[in-house]
């Protein structure tokens, strides 16, 4: 169910819900972005796309009301007792997907609307069929299409495509092998729906729509590491370096040859505050920041001292530094909260 | 082009040896530069009409069209023919991709729209940039039917084709009484359009009605008919949920292949269910009225609705998905007293009282947004400078027309005499006489021995397969 999916997105450390949400939604704000560090769930951002904040604050609310949550504060909850039981139950029971991440550098929807057509094509090609209704009548899809099976058209296609789908689906699970192929399309199958998989294998329609997901994902880490399959041709274009943004990219290449932030800010004619949170992004992003090319060791040092009975960073308060550097920024302060939580988690 | 060079075209192109009923003279028609009105049965091929026709005629076939999966539906269908100069500009379309559909219309030979997005300024710019061979306006009657308090855009569809040259214009219906045709004509300006009518009836499909006492009788009867008579069978709901539900409940309790489709559906899993039940790999649909329009099986032997339609003419239609391959197919409604309420509800969502019309009215005028649905379709008369008086009026003849459709279909539900009769009636037409074939008759039990509409087949249930086995299927030839 969905709201057991929600549940797992809580502690007994009380989260800011709407925060938790918006990583999921894919929002790429720097406190949303924190917020996901923070909360231990950047590995899903963006990988429930289109679910409306509503659904996420309603089931929030539901959970509260069947006592798995409390909320502390408006906005933030934390399990309950009975909730944390319930957690760890039902984790137990459903589907735990692995692989989510790809979601940060993929466009994992798009490479799922693409590749469907493609199998769907090589399958009726592979048995010189013509006429049949193409799974998806989107013209940016098919014109992606057809020219990736221009390219890739020969005699051996479906051999090497059955080839390489064959070794990726070995590699896991039978009941999972078992999904991803029923739910293709191709010649003289159409394929089962969410709906018809849940039944079929006893799991819920949510769970089913998180195991598709993550299974595509699965497959986008294998095309990955097997750049010689066709499909990783349709892939490639989708596929970022890095889960950073690309102006954020821009301005740390910038930081790290010049290192002055003014100056990066009047070049690029971009604000310092902007400035600041590119560099805020990718110290979120990327667990091996040089923060100590920001942070001197007097600042650290003495924020170390103002929190040192605080093993939470997420209550930790800007108006405590205040108190006592009031002249420091709150970027610095943002920066070695995640510098913090970065070498935690690392 | 004569009669023999369009035989030509038509088997060497399409694989057909005679031309269906009306098909032929709306064709001549057209390409004798007519406008045309059309009302062709249920299941004569309409869209073929302007597919021949756009291949003799140079220039783009514009087809506007109700709902964003018919397109779909149509698309994949010339896709499947063939015919890849095809597009449908949906608002499913990122703004990219639309806007690169409308840079390149010139080489689109069909393409498929709604009314509402018709009436943007960027898309008629972009097609009076191009010859049009054809303008077709599909399920025409939704002008009469959704036109005033659901689809207000369909009544400015008489404006836009003047503003686009008053194209050639192909109106296509299975179902148009005579007001609906008059208010037709009237709204899209075409006032001489040539008419080619033809009786809605389907003498193939018996009629028959089950009056049952209370909704749990209705489930049994729902049961029982999906398990006793010859499938492949289609149930219509009017709401989701209970299309979901039923669904479920009927494949727990028969073990047979049934699915549910409706609007809530994503496009991928829409697209699956109803090539499962072209392929013969589902028993039962249950489907709210979204499931169809684009549908062409021919071998469907029973439509049960398990809710009233909305009228008539609805019915007509829907049931009209029944024995395309001309063999005896069964139409039934369940019917249990008072389940016209729930017709007129849905109804209701659509209409607005003098007093909520004036206080939309205000709420324009103050320049707020719209606040819900009916506020939405308000909102196009007041960008359109209609006054209150006048949308109080047209709201009130369109609460009194769905009134007297609900009245006529009641007609048809609780007839004691020959249902087709009182339903050819409804469309000015007299009736065959009647025999054990054509309707059940009050009380009498349905002929279902004399039809050769016993089920004979067992109940199959899905499995999973070996996945290998099937991967191996989908892309070895040989396997």
């Amino acid at each position: 169910m969905f709201s057991d999916y929600v549940l797992f997105l809580f502690a007994t450390q009380p989260r800011r819900a709407k925060g938790i949400f918006n990583v999921l939604r894919g929002r790429r704000t720097v406190s949303t972005l924190f917020a996901g560090l923070t909360y231990g769930c950047l590995d899903q951002l963006d990988s429930w796309h289109g679910v409306p904040l509503e659904k996420f604050i309603a089931t929030a609310a539901q959970l509260e009301r069947a006592g798995d949550l409390v909320s502390p504060s408006p906005g933030y909850y934390q399990l309950t007792a009975q909730g944390a039981t319930r957690q760890q139950t039902q984790r137990a029971l459903r589907y735990q997907p692995v692989a989510m991440h790809v979601f940060q550098t993929t466009d994992v929807r798009r490479f799922a609307a693409l590749s469907q057509l493609a199998l769907q094509v090589v399958s009726e090609a592979a048995h010189r069929e013509n006429r049949y209704y193409p799974v998806t009548t989107d013209p940016g899809v098919q014109a992606i299409v057809k020219a990736w099976f221009r390219r890739f058209h020969g005699p051996t296609l479906g051999q090497t495509i059955y080839e390489g789908l064959q070794a990726f689906l070995a590699s896991l699970p039978d009941e999972l092998a078992q999904i991803f192929v029923q739910s293709l399309t191709g010649y003289q199958f159409p394929g089962q729906t969410d709906a018809q998989l849940a039944t079929t294998f006893k799991r819920s329609p949510v769970e089913m729509l998180v195991i598709r997901r993550d299974l595509t994902c699965r497959w986008i880490i294998w095309l990955g590491q097997h750049q010689t399959d066709p499909l990783w041709a349709l892939l490639a274009p989708l596929v970022k370096a890095s889960p950073v943004s690309s102006s954020a990219q821009r301005t740390f290449q910038d930081f790290l040859q010049a290192g002055d932030l003014e100056m990066i800010s009047n070049r690029r004619h971009l604000k310092l505050s902007t400035v600041r949170e590119h560099l805020l992004e990718v110290a979120i992003l990327t667990p091996d920041f040089p923060f100590d090319r920001l942070l001197t060791k007097t600042v650290s040092q003495q924020l170390t001292t103002i929190f040192t009975h605080q093993p939470v960073l997420t209550s930790w308060q800007f108006a405590q530094v205040q108190a006592v550097m009031p002249q420091l920024d709150f970027f610095y302060f943002r920066l070695f909260q995640i510098m913090r939580c970065q070498h935690e988690r690392g | 082009m004569n009669e023999d060079e369009l035989h030509d075209l038509l088997k060497q192109k399409y694989g057909f040896d005679h031309f269906r009923a009306g098909q032929l003279e709306v064709i001549q028609q057209l390409l004798a530069g007519q406008d045309v009105l059309a009302v062709l049965p249920t299941g004569t091929g309409k869209s073929l009409i302007y597919q021949l026709v756009g291949s003799v005629v140079p220039g783009l076939v514009v087809v506007v069209s109700p709902l964003i999966s018919l397109m779909q539906d149509q698309v994949a269908r010339l896709n499947y023919q063939g015919e890849k100069r095809v597009a449908a500009l949906t608002s499913q379309l990122d703004f990219g991709a639309r806007q690169h559909l409308l840079n390149h219309l010139q080489s689109i030979k069909y393409l498929f729209i709604s009314p509402e997005m018709l009436s943007q300024d960027a898309v008629m710019t972009a097609l009076k940039l191009v010859p049009l061979a054809l303008f077709v306006v599909d399920e025409v009657h939704c002008i009469s039917t959704w036109g005033p308090d659901f689809r207000p855009d369909y009544r400015s569809l008489g404006a836009l084709r003047a503003d686009l040259g008053q194209p050639r214009t192909l109106m296509l219906t299975a179902t148009a009484t005579k007001r609906v045709r008059q208010d037709i004509l009237r709204q899209l300006r075409v006032p001489d359009a040539h008419q080619i009518l033809h009786s809605v009836n389907r003498p193939n499909i018996y009629l028959a009605v089950a009056s049952l006492s209370d909704e749990a009788a209705k489930r049994v009867r729902l049961q029982q008919l999906v398990t006793t008579v010859a499938g492949p069978v289609i149930v219509y709901f009017s709401s989701k949920r209970q299309t979901d539900l039923i669904a479920e409940w009927l494949r727990d309790q028969t073990g047979l292949r049934v699915a549910a489709y409706h609007a809530g559906l994503s496009t991928e899993d829409r697209f699956k269910i109803q090539q499962q039940f072209m392929a013969g790999d589902l028993d039962v649909i249950c489907a709210t009225s979204a499931f169809g329009m684009g549908i062409n099986k021919a071998d469907i032997r029973m439509v049960i609705h398990y809710h009233l339609p909305t009228t008539l003419a609805d019915y007509v239609q829907e049931i009209g998905r029944a024995g395309r391959d001309g063999q005896p197919s069964l139409a039934v409604i369940l019917y249990v007293p008072g389940d016209e309420a729930l017709v007129r509800n849905l109804n209701e969502l659509t209409a607005a009282t003098p007093n909520e019309i004036e206080q939309d009215y205000q709420r324009f005028i103050r320049r707020q947004e719209p606040t819900d649905e009916v506020s939405q379709v308000l909102q196009y008369y007041w960008q359109h400078h209609a006054t209150v008086a006048e949308v109080t009026v047209l709201f009130a003849t369109r609460t009194e027309a769905k009134e007297r459709e609900l009245r006529e279909l009641l007609r048809y539900v609780t007839s004691t005499t020959c249902r087709r009769a009182v339903m050819l009636s409804y469309f000015d037409e007299v009736a065959p006489a009647h025999d054990a074939a054509c309707c059940q008759l009050d009380g009498e039990p349905f002929p279902l021995e004399t039809l050769g509409l016993i089920r004979t087949v067992a109940a199959v249930t899905s499995q999973a397969s070996d996945w290998e086995k099937a991967l191996a299927r989908l892309f070895l030839p040989n396997s």
